[in-house]
């Protein structure tokens, strides 16, 4: 196992290479650059051609594409993730500030996914073609199909337009400045509705994910077996079942974690939070290079390093696999 | 002005005044009697009540205004008595700003996009210009002239005296060195400004006194009032490389009436009032809060529910939304500025293919582009299409200090088939006029995908398609059009018959006229060419020359006023609308101004604003 791990740590390093070199050339290809603003004859033309030529020399970008490339993946090797084009700071430290916000909402929803998508799940497969089986198969369908920019926009016009219950962007009212136990809740209430959003989608395909795991577990032989040895219904299903249904679903849910890390542009643009997938998608359109490098690295680090998790999970969870 | 056309404009004004007209009526009566979109927007503004329509100065509209006093806080502060503000202002509490696309720096000199011009919360100008395209000082304490001194007789130096009194907001004076050190910065190879051609203009500064600074210019510089929009604080500095990795860069200190404490990227930017504002009753708020918002239809929601102050910034397209709101009594306020800065423009290649030696088989006769001008219905593209929003004008120097009045080409189809037969273009058999074997038919091209764009589009293709003039739509990405002669762009190679792109400049008309003069035709000798009508005209080149020649505004209003009418008559381009702009505020937020070139001017006034609740 041990032997395993090493080596598939070790198979890490060149495929991280392989994807830095990837997208660094695929991001050099897209079509306009970082001074595409600052060169868009719509802005007023108002940057002259020398300015635009000290611009160039500074972020370096006429130099050819594989030293560039050397040069950035140089500085990574030495933990330096270079300068945003477009703020001038450190790319660590603007990816640094989007993590807490960004796992607080992706988090809180990732917790409420769970809390909800267990027992519906479960409580699906158990009793299959009931009402409640139906009912949530359902919400499970409208969930997944319901577009989550429409949701918020719905729940925006009910809750803030229309019922004034709840404040409809950021996470903290700009106007107050709250201690202690008021400004909790008033996070609370920011939260409410980018919560819920995120949660509703995800809550609604794993829901799915769970009752088909448990629908197999039921049926298997070892399900009959403890029945037939008369323990309670409970303990089968808890133990039992749930035990062994679970194993594909820890697989999903650890190739979910990194998806924390890169959030919703969606939800964090229309609640206005300032997270990770905003960061990306703006940092994209302005062709910010070094801050769209450095997303993209920690992303495919850590859906390396989630997956050989999943692997060794599964091991874990299930004796008869064993990895050499 | 004619004394009929005079006292129907006394009557108009007495009826804005008395708040009997709305703004549609005025728009329309100030055009039935011939008044210029300056006045009418001037009446505009203090129509609709509100606390934006500060009193208009009927004098001041047709005559250049003139300076009083001095501060972005107080130009025209004398005469105004801010209607609304039955009670004295309140102080405290904190203005929210939604600020849309959050730019990299909150400072413009080292950042174009739009939203570094908040920047002005904190950071004055020398000289800004107002509501007629007229520079009025702030920082400085007069503009240069020729007639003070502080225009040379060569046109080449200019003498820029400082406003007494001012300090930065910690506290240290401005002074003249702050500007010498600014021209030092922007002359820096290592700096990376992003600033206006005029910097490029400068070759000296030098400090006389500590409140007089003296610039020489390689060449006359027609953006001298637009030079040092922004001054850097010399004290804060170590050495004259600046660029957007400065903490200053980023937040820049100013002499405003706020000071940048705080900026969460992504988040908001916090601003705290300036301790050191050279008015100790101003500003009346502590703070104002800029909440990044990056989904405009959410932000403007949130806005029309009162949970935004105001809105950075608000375009044509955002009216119908903002005006219904006011309307249905929502708590915002907007401000119509019929007029704004850019113009929706038909550009005629008048060169065949990009050859200059050949005139365009079809456009390279001036009766076709005459015909083409009679044959659209203006009116109709801001009635059915733009929801009203949006007003003509007849002249390519349309807005700023020298601006033109000339009335819009009417809609004429009759005239239109007039001047093609009278050229000999006949009607064949499908309706499209042909002239010695040449079909008057003509590709249309502008940026694919934007829809209403496409609507009056096809509206221009009927009306032209009405007097035989087949126009072929085919629309392609902005890169191919507006590409460089090296990629090949159908504007620079002249590889196009019609293309329709919105254009325009701000105050001073020179960059812009520049566009239109035979020397900067884009070809292998001149790949930075930017005429893309490929029009050559002899008689327009000298005039824009003369207007370049000098720093005199006589002069050069009256070269620019014949550049105007060779324009007309040539027609390398048309007009097809000046798009509106707007500005919008909470009901809440008073001592909002509106006097400014800028529809985003009223954020000048922040000194003045205060919240009632």
């Amino acid at each position: 196992m041990t032997s395993y791990v090493v080596r598939r740590v070790l198979q890490a390093v060149p495929l991280l290479a392989g994807i830095s070199v990837l997208i660094y050339v695929l991001l050099q290809m897209t079509p306009g650059g970082p001074l595409a603003i600052a060169e868009n004859p719509g802005s007023a033309g108002r940057v002259t051609a020398e300015q635009l030529e000290r611009l160039r020399n500074r972020y370096g970008l006429d130099d050819p594409l594989y030293v560039r490339y050397l040069r950035w993946a140089a500085d990574l090797l030495r933990g330096d993730f270079g300068t945003s084009f477009n703020t001038g700071r450190p790319v660590l430290e603007m990816i640094g500030e989007r993590i807490p916000v960004t796992f607080l909402v992706t988090g809180l929803s990732f917790l409420v996914t769970l809390l909800l998508a267990f027992p519906i799940g479960i409580v699906s497969a158990v009793r299959q073609y009931s009402v409640f089986d139906y009912l949530s198969t359902s919400v499970a369908f409208l969930g997944v199909s319901i577009p989550s920019f429409w949701l918020a926009l719905m729940l925006l016009y009910v809750f803030t337009f229309t019922l004034g219950w709840l404040p409809s962007f950021g996470l903290e009212d700009p106007r107050q400045d709250y201690e202690g136990l008021v400004a909790l809740w008033d996070r609370a209430r920011h939260l409410v509705m980018p919560v819920t959003v995120l949660a509703l989608v995800s809550t609604a395909s794993l829901t799915r994910y769970i009752r088909a795991a448990m629908l197999d577990a039921i049926g298997q032989d070892y399900t009959r077996t403890a029945r037939a040895k008369g323990l309670s219904e409970r303990v089968v299903i808890l133990r039992h079942a749930l035990k062994n249904g679970a194993i594909p679903i820890v697989t999903i849910l650890a190739l979910e974690i990194p998806d924390l890390f890169i959030g919703s542009v969606i939800v964090e643009s229309i609640f206005a939070i300032p997270g990770m997938g905003r960061l990306f998608v703006e940092s994209a359109h302005l062709r910010d290079y070094p801050v769209l490098m450095g997303i993209l690295m920690i992303a495919s680090l850590l859906v390396i390093l989630f997956n050989l998790l999943a692997d060794v999970l599964y091991a874990v969870l299930d004796p008869r696999i064993r990895y050499r | 002005m004619e004394d009929r056309q005079f006292r129907a404009a006394q009557q108009l004004i007495r009826d804005v005044l008395a708040g009997r007209l709305t703004r549609r009526e005025v728009i329309r009566r100030g055009a039935a009697i011939g008044l210029s979109w300056t006045i009418v927007s001037t009446l505009l503004a203090a129509c609709g009540g509100g606390e934006g329509g500060e009193t208009p100065q009927p004098t001041a509209a047709g005559a250049r205004s003139t300076p009083t006093g001095g501060g972005v806080d107080t130009p025209v502060a004398a005469s105004t008595a801010t209607p609304g503000a039955a009670g004295t202002p309140k102080r405290g509490g904190r203005a929210v700003i939604a600020l849309i696309q959050e730019p990299g720096q909150m400072n413009d000199f080292f950042n174009g996009q739009s939203g570094s011009f908040l920047s002005v919360l904190a950071v004055e100008p020398l000289f800004v210009p107002d509501r007629n395209g007229e520079y009025q000082p702030v920082l400085a304490a007069e503009i240069p002239t020729l007639e003070n001194g502080g225009i040379s007789e060569d046109f080449l130096t200019i003498t820029y005296k400082l406003r007494d009194g001012i300090t930065w907001s910690d506290g240290q004076p401005f002074t003249a060195e702050d500007i010498v050190f600014t021209v030092e910065v922007y002359q820096n190879p290592e700096s990376t400004p992003q600033v206006g051609a005029a910097w490029e203009k400068i070759e000296s500064a030098r400090a006389i006194d500590p409140l007089t600074v003296e610039v020489k210019m390689s060449e006359i510089n027609p953006g001298y009032l637009d030079l040092f929009q922004q001054v850097l604080p010399k004290h804060k500095f170590e050495s004259t490389a600046i660029t957007q990795e400065h903490p200053l860069a980023r937040l820049p200190l100013g002499t405003g009436p706020f000071v940048f404490v705080d900026w969460k990227t992504g988040d908001q930017i916090t601003l705290e009032r300036n301790p050191n504002y050279r008015d100790p009753e101003k500003p009346y708020l502590d703070g104002i809060t800029i909440k990044v918002t990056p989904e405009k239809e959410a932000a403007i929601a949130s806005f029309v529910n009162g949970e935004f102050d105001y809105v950075y910034f608000i375009v044509t397209g955002d009216l119908p939304t903002l005006v219904t709101a006011e309307q249905e009594g929502k708590p915002v306020h907007v401000e119509l500025l019929e007029g704004g800065a850019s113009v929706e423009w038909l550009w005629f290649n008048l060169s065949d293919n990009g050859d200059p030696t050949k005139p365009h088989p079809v456009l390279g006769d001036p009766a076709i582009r005459e015909a083409i001008d009679y044959a659209i219905d203006r009116q109709a593209i801001i009635d059915q299409v733009l929801g009203g929003f949006g007003s003509l004008t007849g002249a390519f120097i349309y807005a700023g200090w020298a601006a033109v009045d000339r009335p819009p080409t009417p809609y004429d189809p009759e005239k239109a088939k007039q001047i093609l037969d009278a050229a000999g273009w006949v009607p064949g058999g499908d309706g499209i006029r042909v002239k010695n074997g040449v079909r008057a038919s003509l590709r249309y091209q502008t940026i694919a995908g934007d829809q209403t764009r496409e609507l009056y589009q096809q509206l221009v293709q009927q009306n032209c398609k009405d007097v035989g003039i087949e126009l072929r739509i085919e629309n392609v990405p902005s890169n191919t059009i507006f590409g460089s002669w090296q990629e090949g762009g159908l504007l620079a190679r002249g590889n196009y018959d019609i293309v329709m792109s919105r254009d325009g400049y701000e105050v001073d008309p020179a960059d812009w006229a520049a566009i239109f003069t035979s020397a900067s035709i884009p070809s292998e000798q001149n790949p930075g060419g930017f005429t893309y009508c490929h029009w050559r005209n002899a008689e327009f080149d000298a005039a824009v020359e003369e207007a370049n020649s000098t720093l005199d505004p006589e002069v050069r209003r009256q070269a620019y006023q014949r550049a105007v009418e060779i324009f007309a008559r040539e027609r390398p381009a048309l007009p097809l609308y000046r798009s509106a702009s707007a500005d919008a505020w909470s009901t809440r937020l008073k001592g909002i101004k509106s006097i400014w070139f800028n529809p985003r001017g009223t954020l000048y006034s922040a000194a003045d604003w205060y919240l009632e609740e």
